[in-house]
Protein backbone atom coordinates (compact mmCIF):
# COMPACT_ATOMS: atom_id res chain seq x y z
CA UNK A 1 0.00 0.00 0.00
CA UNK A 2 1.66 3.07 -1.13
CA UNK A 3 0.44 6.62 1.16
CA UNK A 4 -0.23 8.38 -2.02
CA UNK A 5 -3.27 6.38 -2.44
CA UNK A 6 -4.34 6.81 0.68
CA UNK A 7 -4.39 10.56 0.30
CA UNK A 8 -7.42 12.20 -1.30
CA UNK A 9 -7.27 15.57 -3.17
CA UNK A 10 -10.23 17.43 -0.49
CA UNK A 11 -8.41 16.41 2.24
CA UNK A 12 -5.61 17.99 0.89
CA UNK A 13 -5.67 21.95 2.39
CA UNK A 14 -2.96 23.87 1.40
CA UNK A 15 -3.84 26.98 2.86
CA UNK A 16 -4.86 26.31 6.46
CA UNK A 17 -5.43 28.94 8.87
CA UNK A 18 -2.68 28.86 11.35
CA UNK A 19 -4.10 28.90 14.81
CA UNK A 20 -3.78 27.03 18.51
CA UNK A 21 -2.83 23.74 18.07
CA UNK A 22 -6.42 22.25 19.31
CA UNK A 23 -8.25 24.45 16.46
CA UNK A 24 -5.84 23.48 13.94
CA UNK A 25 -6.14 19.61 14.71
CA UNK A 26 -9.73 20.22 14.57
CA UNK A 27 -10.29 21.86 11.12
CA UNK A 28 -8.41 18.93 9.60
CA UNK A 29 -10.43 16.31 11.12
CA UNK A 30 -13.60 17.90 9.95
CA UNK A 31 -12.01 17.18 6.66
CA UNK A 32 -12.37 13.44 7.37
CA UNK A 33 -15.62 13.35 9.65
CA UNK A 34 -18.35 15.36 11.04
CA UNK A 35 -20.42 15.43 14.15
CA UNK A 36 -19.83 13.31 17.26
CA UNK A 37 -17.55 10.89 14.99
CA UNK A 38 -15.57 14.50 14.51
CA UNK A 39 -15.46 15.16 18.28
CA UNK A 40 -14.57 11.62 19.57
CA UNK A 41 -11.60 12.40 17.17
CA UNK A 42 -10.23 15.30 18.12
CA UNK A 43 -10.75 14.13 22.07
CA UNK A 44 -8.53 11.22 21.33
CA UNK A 45 -6.02 12.76 19.23
CA UNK A 46 -5.54 15.77 21.92
CA UNK A 47 -4.87 12.70 24.52
CA UNK A 48 -2.32 11.78 21.84
CA UNK A 49 -0.83 15.14 22.04
CA UNK A 50 -0.62 15.05 25.89
CA UNK A 51 1.62 12.34 25.71
CA UNK A 52 3.97 14.47 23.90
CA UNK A 53 3.77 16.63 20.82
CA UNK A 54 3.79 14.83 17.52
CA UNK A 55 5.68 17.39 16.28
CA UNK A 56 8.53 15.77 15.03
CA UNK A 57 10.50 18.40 14.03
CA UNK A 58 11.43 20.48 11.37
CA UNK A 59 8.55 22.21 10.86
CA UNK A 60 6.23 18.62 10.45
CA UNK A 61 3.57 17.44 12.74
CA UNK A 62 1.90 13.71 13.01
CA UNK A 63 -0.99 14.45 14.96
CA UNK A 64 -2.33 10.55 14.85
CA UNK A 65 -4.88 8.05 16.93
CA UNK A 66 -6.67 5.11 16.84
CA UNK A 67 -10.70 5.93 16.69
CA UNK A 68 -14.04 3.70 17.17
CA UNK A 69 -15.14 6.70 14.70
CA UNK A 70 -14.05 5.51 11.80
CA UNK A 71 -13.68 2.04 9.76
CA UNK A 72 -10.70 2.71 7.62
CA UNK A 73 -7.61 4.48 7.61
CA UNK A 74 -8.31 8.28 6.96
CA UNK A 75 -5.60 11.03 6.34
CA UNK A 76 -5.78 14.52 6.15
CA UNK A 77 -2.74 16.59 5.51
CA UNK A 78 -2.74 20.37 5.98
CA UNK A 79 -0.26 22.95 5.40
CA UNK A 80 -0.40 26.22 7.32
CA UNK A 81 0.03 29.87 5.45
CA UNK A 82 2.17 30.75 7.93
CA UNK A 83 4.29 28.52 10.58
CA UNK A 84 2.23 27.87 14.03
CA UNK A 85 3.27 26.55 17.85
CA UNK A 86 2.83 23.25 18.12
CA UNK A 87 5.25 22.43 20.98
CA UNK A 88 7.04 20.11 18.43
CA UNK A 89 9.91 18.19 19.81
CA UNK A 90 12.60 20.79 18.46
CA UNK A 91 10.75 23.53 19.57
CA UNK A 92 10.66 24.99 16.23
CA UNK A 93 7.49 25.90 14.42
CA UNK A 94 5.15 23.31 12.04
CA UNK A 95 4.04 24.10 8.89
CA UNK A 96 2.69 20.83 7.88
CA UNK A 97 0.78 18.26 9.43
CA UNK A 98 -0.53 14.74 8.40
CA UNK A 99 -3.21 13.82 10.68
CA UNK A 100 -4.13 10.12 10.81
CA UNK A 101 -7.22 8.29 11.97
CA UNK A 102 -6.70 4.21 11.69
CA UNK A 103 -9.66 2.09 13.25
CA UNK A 104 -9.14 0.09 16.48
CA UNK A 105 -8.43 -3.16 14.65
CA UNK A 106 -6.37 -3.41 11.72
CA UNK A 107 -5.54 -6.17 9.84
CA UNK A 108 -1.16 -6.30 9.35
CA UNK A 109 -1.46 -3.31 11.48
CA UNK A 110 -1.47 -0.83 8.13
CA UNK A 111 -1.66 2.21 10.99
CA UNK A 112 1.94 1.64 12.44
CA UNK A 113 3.04 0.77 9.17
CA UNK A 114 1.50 4.26 7.29
CA UNK A 115 2.89 6.51 10.62
CA UNK A 116 6.51 5.05 10.03
CA UNK A 117 6.42 5.45 6.07
CA UNK A 118 4.81 9.01 6.74
CA UNK A 119 7.84 10.27 9.57
CA UNK A 120 10.24 8.52 6.62
CA UNK A 121 8.47 10.78 4.10
CA UNK A 122 7.94 14.04 5.71
CA UNK A 123 12.16 13.97 6.54
CA UNK A 124 12.98 13.97 2.83
CA UNK A 125 10.59 16.54 2.70
CA UNK A 126 12.15 18.65 4.94
CA UNK A 127 15.85 17.49 3.86
CA UNK A 128 14.70 18.64 0.40
CA UNK A 129 13.18 21.45 1.31
CA UNK A 130 10.08 20.49 -0.80
CA UNK A 131 7.16 21.50 1.35
CA UNK A 132 6.40 24.82 0.15
CA UNK A 133 7.02 23.45 -3.83
CA UNK A 134 3.15 22.17 -4.71
CA UNK A 135 0.35 24.57 -5.48
CA UNK A 136 -2.18 21.99 -5.54
CA UNK A 137 -3.47 18.86 -4.12
CA UNK A 138 -3.09 17.13 -7.00
CA UNK A 139 0.79 18.63 -6.85
CA UNK A 140 1.08 17.29 -3.17
CA UNK A 141 0.22 14.07 -4.22
CA UNK A 142 2.60 13.60 -7.05
CA UNK A 143 5.52 14.89 -4.62
CA UNK A 144 4.53 12.14 -2.14
CA UNK A 145 4.37 9.74 -5.23
CA UNK A 146 7.91 10.66 -6.15
CA UNK A 147 9.39 10.64 -3.02
CA UNK A 148 8.11 7.32 -1.99
CA UNK A 149 9.22 5.78 -5.38
CA UNK A 150 12.70 7.28 -4.45
CA UNK A 151 12.80 6.07 -0.90
CA UNK A 152 11.62 2.26 -2.20
CA UNK A 153 14.63 2.84 -4.99
CA UNK A 154 16.74 3.31 -1.87
CA UNK A 155 15.46 0.66 0.24
CA UNK B 1 -26.39 11.50 32.60
CA UNK B 2 -28.38 11.52 28.61
CA UNK B 3 -27.42 8.29 26.92
CA UNK B 4 -25.45 10.19 24.48
CA UNK B 5 -22.94 11.53 27.58
CA UNK B 6 -22.59 8.19 28.52
CA UNK B 7 -21.75 6.80 24.77
CA UNK B 8 -19.67 9.25 24.24
CA UNK B 9 -17.76 8.60 27.28
CA UNK B 10 -17.62 4.67 26.42
CA UNK B 11 -15.87 5.16 23.01
CA UNK B 12 -13.30 7.62 24.58
CA UNK B 13 -12.40 5.30 26.83
CA UNK B 14 -11.99 2.82 24.27
CA UNK B 15 -9.81 4.70 22.19
CA UNK B 16 -7.99 5.94 24.98
CA UNK B 17 -7.42 1.96 25.90
CA UNK B 18 -6.43 1.42 22.44
CA UNK B 19 -4.27 4.21 22.45
CA UNK B 20 -2.94 3.04 25.90
CA UNK B 21 -2.07 -0.48 23.89
CA UNK B 22 -0.25 1.21 20.93
CA UNK B 23 2.05 3.23 23.27
CA UNK B 24 3.56 -0.05 24.56
CA UNK B 25 4.10 -1.95 20.73
CA UNK B 26 7.92 -2.21 19.85
CA UNK B 27 6.61 -0.98 16.30
CA UNK B 28 5.42 2.18 17.71
CA UNK B 29 8.86 3.14 19.52
CA UNK B 30 11.06 2.32 16.24
CA UNK B 31 8.91 4.96 14.26
CA UNK B 32 10.55 7.28 16.81
CA UNK B 33 7.76 8.54 19.38
CA UNK B 34 8.37 8.00 22.86
CA UNK B 35 6.00 8.47 25.61
CA UNK B 36 7.64 9.21 29.06
CA UNK B 37 5.91 7.09 32.23
CA UNK B 38 4.52 10.27 33.70
CA UNK B 39 2.70 11.51 30.70
CA UNK B 40 1.09 7.36 30.29
CA UNK B 41 0.49 7.49 33.89
CA UNK B 42 -1.58 10.74 33.55
CA UNK B 43 -3.46 9.00 30.25
CA UNK B 44 -4.08 6.32 32.65
CA UNK B 45 -6.06 8.30 35.40
CA UNK B 46 -7.72 9.37 32.68
CA UNK B 47 -9.32 6.10 31.61
CA UNK B 48 -10.34 5.58 35.17
CA UNK B 49 -12.26 8.53 35.83
CA UNK B 50 -14.32 8.24 32.87
CA UNK B 51 -14.60 4.88 33.32
CA UNK B 52 -16.16 5.97 36.70
CA UNK B 53 -18.53 7.84 34.73
CA UNK B 54 -20.32 5.20 33.39
CA UNK B 55 -23.35 3.21 34.84
CA UNK B 56 -21.56 0.58 37.69
CA UNK B 57 -23.02 -2.20 35.41
CA UNK B 58 -22.07 -0.84 31.81
CA UNK B 59 -18.25 -0.21 33.68
CA UNK B 60 -18.31 -3.88 35.14
CA UNK B 61 -19.09 -5.16 31.66
CA UNK B 62 -16.21 -3.02 30.00
CA UNK B 63 -13.77 -3.91 32.08
CA UNK B 64 -14.36 -7.69 32.24
CA UNK B 65 -14.42 -7.54 28.04
CA UNK B 66 -11.07 -5.76 28.44
CA UNK B 67 -9.57 -8.15 30.10
CA UNK B 68 -10.91 -11.01 28.41
CA UNK B 69 -10.39 -9.61 24.73
CA UNK B 70 -8.21 -6.61 25.02
CA UNK B 71 -10.98 -4.80 22.97
CA UNK B 72 -14.10 -4.80 24.67
CA UNK B 73 -15.79 -3.16 21.54
CA UNK B 74 -16.80 -4.39 17.92
CA UNK B 75 -18.11 -2.98 15.53
CA UNK B 76 -20.71 -4.23 13.42
CA UNK B 77 -20.13 -4.24 9.77
CA UNK B 78 -22.81 -5.37 7.49
CA UNK B 79 -24.29 -7.34 9.56
CA UNK B 80 -21.43 -8.64 11.45
CA UNK B 81 -19.71 -8.45 14.73
CA UNK B 82 -16.39 -7.43 14.15
CA UNK B 83 -15.31 -9.01 17.06
CA UNK B 84 -16.34 -12.87 16.69
CA UNK B 85 -16.98 -12.24 12.47
CA UNK B 86 -20.34 -13.79 13.52
CA UNK B 87 -23.59 -12.87 11.92
CA UNK B 88 -25.86 -10.69 14.37
CA UNK B 89 -29.84 -11.81 14.94
CA UNK B 90 -32.15 -9.54 12.91
CA UNK B 91 -34.24 -8.65 15.47
CA UNK B 92 -30.78 -6.74 17.20
CA UNK B 93 -29.93 -4.61 14.10
CA UNK B 94 -32.92 -2.74 14.64
CA UNK B 95 -32.64 -2.66 18.32
CA UNK B 96 -31.09 1.16 19.55
CA UNK B 97 -31.71 1.52 22.78
CA UNK B 98 -29.21 0.83 25.69
CA UNK B 99 -26.27 -0.90 25.70
CA UNK B 100 -26.26 -4.15 23.14
CA UNK B 101 -23.56 -7.21 23.28
CA UNK B 102 -23.02 -9.64 20.85
CA UNK B 103 -24.90 -13.02 21.50
CA UNK B 104 -22.24 -14.90 20.56
CA UNK B 105 -19.08 -13.16 22.47
CA UNK B 106 -20.43 -10.42 24.68
CA UNK B 107 -18.44 -7.97 22.91
CA UNK B 108 -20.54 -4.39 23.20
CA UNK B 109 -21.39 -3.81 19.66
CA UNK B 110 -20.86 0.06 18.15
CA UNK B 111 -23.04 0.94 15.20
CA UNK B 112 -21.13 3.43 13.11
CA UNK B 113 -23.11 6.14 11.15
CA UNK B 114 -22.45 6.20 7.81
ZN1 LIG C 1 -19.25 -11.16 18.61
Amino acid sequence: MNLASLLSKDRIILSLKPGKKEKVIEDLVYAIKEGTDAELIVSTLLKREELGSTGIGKGIAIPHCRSLAVDKLEIAVGRTTKPMKFNAIDKKPVSLIFLIVAPPQDPGNQYLITLGKIVQIAKVLTKKKLISKPNTPDEFITLINQVEKDLKKRN
Amino acid sequence: MSSEIVEMHLKLLFDLDNLLNDIDEPKYKKIGFKVEQEEKQSLIRTRNALLKKLPRDMADVYERLKERYQRAIAPVDKGFCFGCFQRLPTELLTQTKGMITCPNCGRILYWRKK
